[in-house]
């Protein structure tokens, strides 16, 4: 454990559990709000496209950008999950327990976020997006 | 592993011990006043407020549909806002010049700085109210949902603006009276945020109210 | 149950650094201290009692209302008062009463949670309960005057718009709510910083008490869900004072907006209530089962999805408005996947009561109630699922005993169980245990006496806000039962407040752990002195008052660097592991809060009335006092760091 670190590489390690916690939901968030956004004012509009490009196809997009997102996120709280490992009696035991729970927490927020974009894309399929 | 990366492998290197379980333990952020944290959560709420604002921006105007603006008003002006972002986007530097000076010990250059910032941001603002008498003979915020929309966001972010010089005018105050120096500028800093902020929600609104009703 | 005292524990450096401590941190017993307090204990007691006199005001509305629909066609109440009542009912439950108390909770217990002595921005703290007081006061100030909000709690325009509802009611609304929400932003942007910078050293994340979790990420769903509520109140004020045209159809506006931008907030809102209620019970169950709470990386873990998740609900409130079933689609996914973390939550308490040696004392009854009444909340909640069952019964009294199941059980339960839990350290006296037995019984029979027949009415189509109905409808008898209910539950809350009352002239003193609790306001004097700690502890694990290192730490011998006496000081660590940082200086009683919030109160007051040249003034008083408060202290150039 005595490796040093760069100010750099600890910068990118710092983000990367950052994003390894909060990556899914943010992806959530924007698949959310960019399918619901596109599919309510478009068919509010009237027309079944968004200047031209097909409208299911805009959803699809909206489902699948976000849901290779979370997949990312999930990855890196896997891998996060899995490097640090808390190790009692060690001198910077409190960090490490620390950065176990943070990528505990991020590894389940990415797979429930990663479940709702799937629930998502499933409504996608099934539903023509303009029927009410 | 080797402990010490040769300027070549110095990326690769980084990356791994990154990834490891040193780099993924670094605490970031990490080392912050209260103040700092203080002012970014606010400037958090307040861009949720903002964000809310455009979002019913947009909202309202796709449930009206075609044409907007409506009822025969014509598509915003481009030149006058246009000098307005080139007065006030730039109006940051002088700011962070001034938080530059401070951290070096010039008080000088801080107070220099700071009427920058006070000069450009009462320009912002006098064309602002250039720029409303004309529309004002055009429609106002009675005349329909685009104008209520055009004066609410416009107005908002003004006294937005009006916040932020006042805010500059109290630092400028305490920077003649002393109390500021290399060691003691957490208002000086947390200040500049806030007119980051204020330019970077022109910006948007540049966007969202004068180029957007153009696409 | 073990009842150690801080001299056992042997907390306590010399008397020299005990003397100066006193010094530095107590005021002086005098009115303008009363005034200008910034002890966040005092500044909690207040938000506590302050939050219960409006529940009293808003009770006193139920029951007014529950007299006059006992039977059919009755004459108590004309309409017009029916509408004001239960409108301010339900707004002064939602913004005056839970999330209030519950801060007011958050307010006395996180600095003492996390090893500190106050809030991290203390003045502010002040500041934010004068302007919960005043925005409370001129809400209720209405009803008296006939001006009540009448639009319901969340007030759809178009009936709320200047057409259909002249007057000042929907301007009080508009006006109070925008006013008290400058106070919970103020609270939600302290607590943050507050668990990010002055937890004890050592107190890394993975050690931080559930019920600090759970107010850290309600003020974070207050600063995103907040803002959207007063842009929606902004916007509906201007449109009925200045003629803007938001929701003005004929001009290009939409009433639907109200609705989007009301329950993007307004769902977050459900758990912005309850949350911190959960909290509560994770800190009292586990005391009570004589054990760590089973699962705790699992609880964070659901504190921190449900805040996130619960902004990608709202549409659910709007399943009866006609948008595209896609858009619903979407939501419906969040709606579903938000119900895992709940239960979760759930599961963790069963598994911590299943695991442990419970101890039924009076807080515990009442997190029994709570798991009780919530989770049958939870199952008619679960039924609105189901899109056309939520067509069904919107605006039936069965949505009332929904709601009620949920924020009853899921915030009054939790909170008459703090009150109890915490009543020994706030004010050093115990409570008759005898009399808070009777209390719980009779406000859980009471509970579900009230609310469990408006299923029943609900499923019969009795709809919601009407201020009487025909008799004959099958209805009747559930409606005596209903307010029967109503009495009994007004006696039980009743004998709480006899309780406290009671606790305070005649209860025995109260020791410093009567619980034996596990988190650190257990490991300081009943009530806290005003610096809360005389050694800040070294925090070494999730439990610190069960840990014999913490406790050592607090003993003699203690470094220098956690007793800091000379001045009023604290210590700040750093944001996620808890290191040390430095010591920093406290600000000292001040006036200044006061009057910045008597100016927003007479700001207010001006708008409400259009006397818009006060308003002007009284604003531009506020920033005078902001500039003086916030005045950088003179310091020597050396000092600041100049060297010319």
């Amino acid at each position: 454990m005595s490796e040093r670190l760069s100010p750099r590489a600890a910068l990118v390690g710092g983000l990367l559990l950052w994003f390894a916690v909060l990556g899914g939901v943010s992806a959530w968030a924007v698949h959310a709000l960019a399918a619901w956004s596109i599919d309510e004012l478009a068919c509010e509009a009237g027309h079944d496209n968004l200047a031209g490009f097909p409208l299911t196809g805009a959803i699809a997009l909206a489902v699948l950008l976000p849901a290779a997102g979370a997949a990312a996120a999930l990855a890196a709280s896997v891998l996060a999950w899995r490097r640090v490992r808390p190790n009692h009696g060690d001198g910077d035991e409190r960090s490490t327990g620390r950065a176990h729970l943070l990528a505990f927490v991020g590894l389940w927020l990415n797979t429930l976020a990663l479940a709702m974009i799937a629930l998502g894309g499933v409504a996608a399929l099934v539903l023509p997006p303009c029927q009410r | 592993m080797s402990g010490r990366p040769d300027r070549l492998g110095t990326t690769a290197g980084d990356l791994r011990t990154a990834t490891g379980p040193v780099g993924l333990v670094t605490e970031e952020p990490v080392g912050r006043s209260t103040a700092w944290w203080g002012m970014t959560l606010f400037i958090t709420t307040e861009g949720t407020l903002f964000a809310a604002l455009f979002g019913s921006y947009f909202y309202l105007r796709f449930q009206h549909g075609a044409p907007w603006p409506p009822d025969g008003i014509a598509e915003p002006e481009l030149l006058l806002p246009l000098i307005m972002t080139a007065v006030l986007v730039p109006s940051s530097l002088p700011v962070l010049w001034a938080e530059a000076g401070i951290r070096r010990g010039r008080r000088w250059q801080l107070r220099a700085g700071l009427l920058g910032t006070l000069v450009m941001g009462g320009t912002f603002l006098g064309l602002q109210g250039i720029e409303y008498s004309e529309i004002l003979r055009e429609y106002t915020f009675t005349t329909n949902v685009y104008g209520s929309l055009f004066y609410a966001i416009t107005t908002f972010h003004g006294a937005h603006v009006t916040v932020g010089l006042l805010m500059v005018c109290w630092l400028l105050a305490a920077s003649l009276h002393g109390s500021f120096g290399t060691r003691r500028h957490e208002r000086v800093r947390v200040v500049g945020y806030y007119w980051h902020f204020v330019d970077a929600v022109w910006v948007a609104i540049l966007f969202t109210v004068y180029l957007s009703p153009r696409l | 149950m073990s009842s150690s005292t801080a001299a056992e524990r042997g907390t306590g450096p010399d008397p020299a650094a005990m003397a100066a401590l006193d010094s530095h941190w107590a005021a002086a017993p005098t009115l303008r201290n009363w005034f200008a307090t910034v002890d966040h204990k005092r500044i909690g007691r207040r938000y506590l009692v302050t939050a219960a006199l409006f529940f009293g005001f808003a009770g006193a509305s139920a029951l007014a209302m529950r007299t006059q629909l006992a039977g059919p066609e009755a004459g108590v109440l004309s309409a017009r008062e029916y509408n004001q009542l239960f409108t301010m009912h339900g707004t002064a439950m939602i913004f005056l009463f839970s999330t209030p108390m519950l801060f007011g909770f958050g307010n006395f217990l996180v600095p003492l949670m996390i090893g500190t002595r106050d809030m991290a921005f203390p003045r502010l703290n002040a500041f934010g309960y004068w302007v919960f007081l005043f925005a409370g006061l001129f809400m209720w100030a209405s009803v008296p005057a006939g001006a009540a909000p009448n639009g319901g709690w969340f007030a759809y325009v178009p009936l709320t718009d200047e057409r259909h509802t002249p007057g000042l009611h929907l301007d009080v609304y508009t006006l109070g709510l925008l006013f008290l929400g400058i106070s919970t932003t103020a609270g939600a942007i302290n607590f943050i910083v507050t668990a990010l910078k002055l937890r004890a050293p050592g107190m890394s994340l993975n050690r931080v008490p559930i019920f600090v979790w759970a107010i850290v990420a309600t003020a974070f769903m207050v600063l995103f869900a907040l803002p959207v509520l007063n842009l929606d109140n902004a916007l509906l004020f201007l449109d009925r004072r200045f003629d803007t045209r938001f929701f003005e159809p004929e001009r290009g506006g939409n009433v639907l907006l109200w609705q989007h931008l009301f329950w993007i907030f307004g769902h977050p809102d459900v758990y912005i209530i309850v949350m911190p209620a959960l909290g509560i019970v994770s800190a009292v169950l586990p005391v009570f089962c004589r054990r760590g709470i089973v699962g705790y990386p699992l609880v964070v873990f659901s504190i921190v999805a449900i805040a996130i998740i619960s902004f990608g609900v709202w549409v659910h409130h709007m399943f009866a408005t006609g948008l595209p079933q896609l858009s619903y689609g979407f939501f419906s996914a969040a709606s579903t996947v938000i119900t895992i973390p709940s239960g979760l939550q759930i599961f963790a308490w069963l598994a911590t009561m299943l695991f442990g040696r419970i101890v039924l004392s009076v807080p515990f009854l009442f997190v029994v109630g709570f798991l009780v009444t919530f989770v049958i909340g939870g199952f008619t909640g679960v039924m609105f699922a189901l899109t056309a069952f939520d067509q069904q019964t919107t605006d039936t009294y069965f949505v009332v005993a929904h709601f009620h199941y949920v924020l009853f059980g899921g915030a009054v339960f939790p909170i008459l169980a703090g009150i109890y839990y915490w009543l020994p350290k706030i004010t050093g006296r115990m409570f008759d245990a005898r009399l808070g037995r009777w209390a719980f019984w009779l406000v859980f029979l009471g509970m579900n006496l009230t609310f469990f027949p408006m299923h029943v009415s609900g499923l019969l189509g009795m709809p919601r806000r009407v201020y009487t109905y025909s008799g004959g409808l099958g209805w009747d008898a559930l409606n005596v039962l209903a307010t029967v209910g109503a009495y009994v539950l007004a006696v039980g809350l009743l004998l709480v407040a006899i309780g406290v009352v009671h606790a305070l002239r005649r209860g025995d003193p109260a020791p410093d752990d009567p619980w034996g609790g596990d988190s650190l306001e257990w490991a300081t004097s009943s009530p806290p002195k005003p610096y809360n700690f005389a050694v800040i502890p070294r925090v070494r694990s999730l439990h610190p008052v069960w840990d014999p290192a913490t406790a050592e730490s607090t003993g003699p011998g203690a470094d220098e660097d956690r007793i800091l006496a000379e001045g009023r000081r604290t210590l700040f660590t750093s944001e996620f592991d808890g290191r040390p940082e430095r010591a920093v200086e406290m600000p000292e009683e001040t006036l200044k809060p006061l009057v910045a919030a008597v100016g927003l109160l007479v700001l207010f007051l001006g708008l409400l009335f259009a006397w818009y040249w006060i308003a002007a003034g009284s604003g531009a008083l506020v920033a005078g006092t902001l500039a003086t408060w916030l005045w950088p202290p003179h310091r020597a150039p050396e000092e600041a760091g100049m060297t010319t």
